[in-house]
């Protein structure tokens, strides 16, 4: 692997829990975000999934430091960016750049579409020489697809897709090398998901982006992922490229979390094992002992409840070869095909 | 079966996923490059669209095609000028009173009648204008720029500064107005009404600033506002574009409402004898003095209050067609 | 027939003009027969589900046409608090959003026994043990304590089955859900389409399942009919429609979602955006979307053709569906 771009180390996120009215008393803490590990490769496109409340929003914004860490590193090109302030948090934000999960929130009503991309260029005045602005947002309004006679425009009036084509332009507006995006098409209908993910596909090939893709959805993230991160209560439980992930998971949640989304394909269902998961995800303020995962496990056993699993290829698979071998947090892993092989006569029996 | 609060939206978006349907979509045909549709919104000039738009400039655009807004501005035209040059209409002394006539209605010369004094009404009525707006515009002014300023502030950063605040305005919630005012007022010697304003701004501004609060926590928790932040804008740019423009409505839509009640409690505080003493005229002064009488000479009443009632209404006016113009939604 | 709802039509009346909601759609749901109504935002799907139900805010909405027979009675012509007997106690309605759905200063077992005592004239004591065995029945751990607690002590799984305790309680015949999962997560998903599921098939009840979602329609659905632009524009058994959809704009879908098990880069996506109902394109709604679109599509609006060679009741609103289900 080429010299990562970002490189994300022990990244915790707190948030202090507290009584009193006069007298604050720290009283226990959620975490949110507690450890966290992961590199980012040059043009790679690395996907995090899990559940809501698994923290893997707020390691996006950490990631582009709407949040200060608790305690980690985030090291862009060798630097730790969480500790910067001032004039060099300013250069490194040109270069990480977030897109946001909901549309119509994240669009300023009072502002035009032009304001709203070149307002990039007011903040940072050294990108684009003041006349040159214009032209600038009216191709930015191009490469995303939309006609560049919207500029004066305001958001309302764009559809759900449209208006995220125009989070995506001011996403790009700086020419970052970093992309965080959360969950950029979980807001909008089926037929549109595939115009953004494509155009996404499109630019990151275009521009050479690296991009942090955030989602609750494996399939989607399959679309567009070289690698993959299974978040789970704040933590990464398993992580491997995409066929490691897709095709030989180790970990009993990443099984289930496969097993669980619903393929559109009523056949499937008969040949398909499910797993459902019991109960509910524990509160980031109380998680349990030992492995995170065990009180919906159905492979707990005691060692899971006194003894934190690290991430590492595990143990069983320690000698093995091929994509079984890749980090896995579990005690118990073993390989499990859960997605059905790829059935090369169904694609093609449907043709476009 | 319990059944959701009506959002038009809602109802009509098939799923809710979206949360909300963009009827005001359809112009955009298509995602491809087509150009702006033919039923294009509102101001889609043609060479237009090379020109920069931006809210401040729409919303001008906006206001002048509003007739609600050339009504009130035509109306608040016509007030500022009667304060500042009252003889232009009404060349007759304010102050030269016939007791012989009081109360006496409408005859040629003096089309509004004589009050209980016997002084001119029409006369009155338009000399009044001054002391009531100045004190109407200003004291409105002051309270919203205060109440807004420090309420915004409050609600952006939070913290120890917005406690503090907040109690501040629980303690000037506490001042009952009238009493404060006869308290307060009864030490200022002299006959001028900046010491009505300076107090009417004093109590007036917890209103405001508890609006304003609200209205800035709303405004900043939502993304646009972590979007510019992710870009690196400044605090003051934050509050300044993206925070205030979304905060301003419900200001607008209090501080205009309050203009009217400002006009009212100069009245109450000269008919205590705390606010502006006889000499001076203004509709406040006017009102109360009719009130007694309003059976037997119900012009002196009406004409003063009418003319407050159009006033309040001229600002409540402005202050909706500025909002609505701010408001890109309802273009 | 438990359900047979003809030519409907809603219209919104809006600022900007008079929104087409819903053209003439026709569905019908047995008894323990599962229906799912499958569009995207804007198709009408939740409409007409507003309007079968009687909770269609009117104004601004306004049926202009169309019948909604339940058991053989049209209930568009029943009186308001005759509607407000058929509600609840025969058919009931599950939301998307549990949270908004239930009363936030009202325990849960308060709110699932007032079913009971308004409904059924219970005592309170009768209607609390019925709202403890409800909450058992939909899988409640520990139902005895939770039920003094208040919706934001669940999570919004446990939350979502409240809400099918409280659509069931009645043991109506008829239950519609409007996108019952979509706000829960997928491990979550997976067990409330299960329960409610089962409960459907234990209680023999129709069910309505209004979804954007492909992926859960195929696991649960017998029958599915999706929806553009206020029109049924296919229908069909769930394995033949999606083996062999009759319509491009079903096919298009069907291309487009991602798939676990389908791998590569680029989606297929359908080009261009759903329409405005406030200007329905011209012919066949979806004709400036559609990949094979003709002159005729332009000019003359389909009507739901009865695809032949099918299993019975298959349609599809496409002049050329021929070419369609075999191209």
């Amino acid at each position: 692997m080429a010299e990562p771009i970002l490189q994300v180390r022990g990244l915790v996120k707190h948030y202090p829990l507290t009584t009193g009215v006069l007298f604050r008393k720290q009283v226990g803490a959620v975490r949110a975000v507690d450890g966290v590990d992961f590199d980012l490769a040059r043009g790679e496109t690395l996907g995090i999934v899990g559940e809501s409340g698994c923290g893997k929003s707020t390691v996006a914004r950490m990631l582009v430091n709407l949040e200060k860490p608790t305690a980690g590193e985030i090291r862009y090109k060798g630097e730790d960016i969480t500790r910067l302030s001032g004039k060099a948090l300013k250069a490194v934000r040109r270069n990480i750049q977030m897109v946001f999960q909901d549309p119509y929130t994240s669009l300023n009503p009072r502002m035009t579409v032009g304001d709203i991309i070149g307002e990039a260029y007011d903040i940072h005045p050294e990108v684009a020489p003041r006349g040159d602005r214009r032209r600038r947002v009216r191709e930015l309004l191009d490469v995303v697809g939309l006609n560049p006679e919207y500029v004066n425009r305001y958001p309302h009036q764009f559809s759900g897709g449209q208006r995220q084509r125009i989070g995506i332009a001011r996403g790009l507006a700086l020419r970052p090398e970093i992309i965080v995006a959360d969950e950029p098409v979980s807001a909008l209908d089926v037929s549109v998901q595939a115009q953004v993910i494509n155009l996404m596909g499109r630019l990151q090939d275009e521009f050479g982006l690296s991009y942090v893709f955030i989602a609750h959805d494996l399939s989607i993230v399959r679309h567009i992922s070289d690698r993959v991160a299974v978040m789970y209560l704040g933590r990464i439980v398993e992580t491997g490229s995409h066929t490691e992930i897709y095709d030989h998971p180790t970990h009993p949640y990443t099984q289930a979390l496969l097993s669980a989304v619903p393929v559109p394909d009523p056949e499937a269902r008969e040949h398909r094992e499910r797993i459902i998961l019991a109960g509910d995800v524990p509160s980031p303020a109380n998680i349990p002992s030992g492995c995170r995962f065990r009180t919906r496990c159905w492979k707990a056993r005691e060692r899971c409840a006194l003894e934190v699993p690290p991430l590492a290829v595990p143990a069983g698979f320690r000698d093995a070869t091929g994509p079984v071998a890749h980090d896995s947090a579990c005690h118990f892993a073993e390989a499990k095909q859960v997605v059905p092989p790829e059935a090369d006569g169904a694609e093609s029996g449907r043709g476009r | 079966m319990p059944e959701q609060p009506y959002e038009p939206e809602r109802a009509m978006a098939g799923t809710g996923m979206g949360g909300q349907m963009d009827l005001a979509a359809s112009e955009a045909t298509s995602l491809e490059k087509t150009p702006a549709g033919p039923e294009g919104t509102g101001p889609e000039g043609t060479g237009a669209e090379d020109k920069a738009r931006s809210l401040w400039s729409d919303a001008w655009r906006d206001l002048r095609r509003n007739p609600v807004f050339l009504v009130s501005s035509l109306v608040i035209c016509f007030l500022v000028v009667i304060s500042l040059w009252p003889s232009l209409i009404a060349s007759g002394n304010p102050l030269a009173c016939d007791l012989a006539k009081a109360q006496e209605g409408s005859q040629p010369g003096h089309p509004f009648g004589f009050n209980g004094q016997g002084c001119d009404v029409y006369t009155r009525t338009v000399h009044g204008a001054r002391t009531s707006v100045t004190v109407g515009v200003c004291a409105t002014l002051g309270v919203a720029l205060l109440g807004s300023v420090l309420g915004g502030l409050a609600g952006f950063f939070g913290g120890a500064w917005d406690g503090f605040l907040s109690r501040i305005t629980d303690v000037f919630f506490a001042i009952p107005v009238v009493l404060g005012g006869l308290v307060l007022l009864s030490v200022v010697t002299g006959n001028s009404l900046w010491p009505v304003v300076g107090f009417m701004v004093l109590l007036g501004w917890p209103q405001i600033s508890r609006i304003a609060r609200g209205a800035v926590i709303t405004a900043k928790h939502n993304d646009y506002v972590l979007a510019a932040r992710a870009l690196g804008a400044s605090p003051s740019r934050l509050l300044l574009r993206h925070i205030a423009p979304n905060a301003v409505a419900p200001v607008i839509v209090v501080a205009t409402i309050a203009l009217g009640t400002y006009i009212a409690l100069e009245a109450t505080l000269s008919y205590l004898g705390v606010g502006l003493k006889p000499p001076s005229v203004s509709w406040g002064i006017d009102i109360s003095a009719a009130s007694p009488y309003v059976r037997n000479a119900p012009h002196a009443l009406l004409w003063p209050s009418g003319a407050l009632a159009v006033t309040v209404l001229a600002f409540i006016m402005l202050g909706d067609a500025v909002r609505d113009a701010l408001d890109p939604k309802l273009r | 027939m438990l359900l047979d709802v003809r030519d409907l039509h809603v219209e919104f009346h809006t600022r900007e003009g008079v929104a087409k909601a819903v053209n003439g759609v026709n569905y019908r749901v047995d008894a323990g027969e599962t229906l799912a109504v499958l569009g995207e935002s804007g198709s009408g799907k939740s409409v007409t589900a507003q309007a079968v139900m009687g909770i269609l805010d009117m104004p601004p909405g306004r049926i202009t046409r169309g019948q909604v027979l339940f058991e053989g009675r049209d209930l568009l012509k029943l009186k308001e608090d005759e509607r407000r007997r058929v509600r609840g106690a025969e058919m009931a309605m599950i939301f998307q959003d549990a949270l908004s759905s239930l009363n936030p200063v009202l325990t849960v077992g308060d709110q699932l026994a007032e079913m009971f005592t308004v409904h059924r004239g219970m005592s309170r004591k009768d209607a609390r043990a019925r709202a403890v065995e409800l909450m058992d029945r939909v899988r409640i751990p520990a139902a005895g304590q939770r039920v003094k607690q208040y919706p934001h002590q669940f999570s919004g799984g446990m939350r979502q089955r409240i809400m099918i305790a409280m659509a069931m309680a009645l043991e109506p015949k008829l239950i519609i859900a409007d996108e019952p999962t979509t706000a829960l997560d997928v491990t979550v998903q997976a067990q409330v389409m299960d329960l409610l599921a089962e409960l459907q098939r234990e209680y023999r009840m129709g069910l309505i399942l209004i979804t954007h979602d492909l992926g859960v329609v195929a696991d649960v659905a017998d029958r599915i009919a999706v929806m553009y632009a206020g029109r049924i524009v296919e229908t069909a058994p769930v394995h033949d429609l999606y083996k062999a959809p009759a319509h491009p704009y079903t096919r298009g879908l069907l291309d487009s979602v991602p798939r676990l098990d389908h791998k590569g880069r680029e989606l297929y996506a359908i080009k261009g955006l759903p329409p405005s109902l406030l200007h329905i394109p011209s012919g066949c709604p979806f004709h400036p979307r559609c990949p094979m679109v003709r002159d005729v599509c332009r000019t003359d609006v389909p009507p739901l053709y009865e695809v032949t060679g099918a299993p019975a009741g298959r349609g599809s609103a496409c002049h050329f569906w021929r070419e369609c289900l075999h191209g």
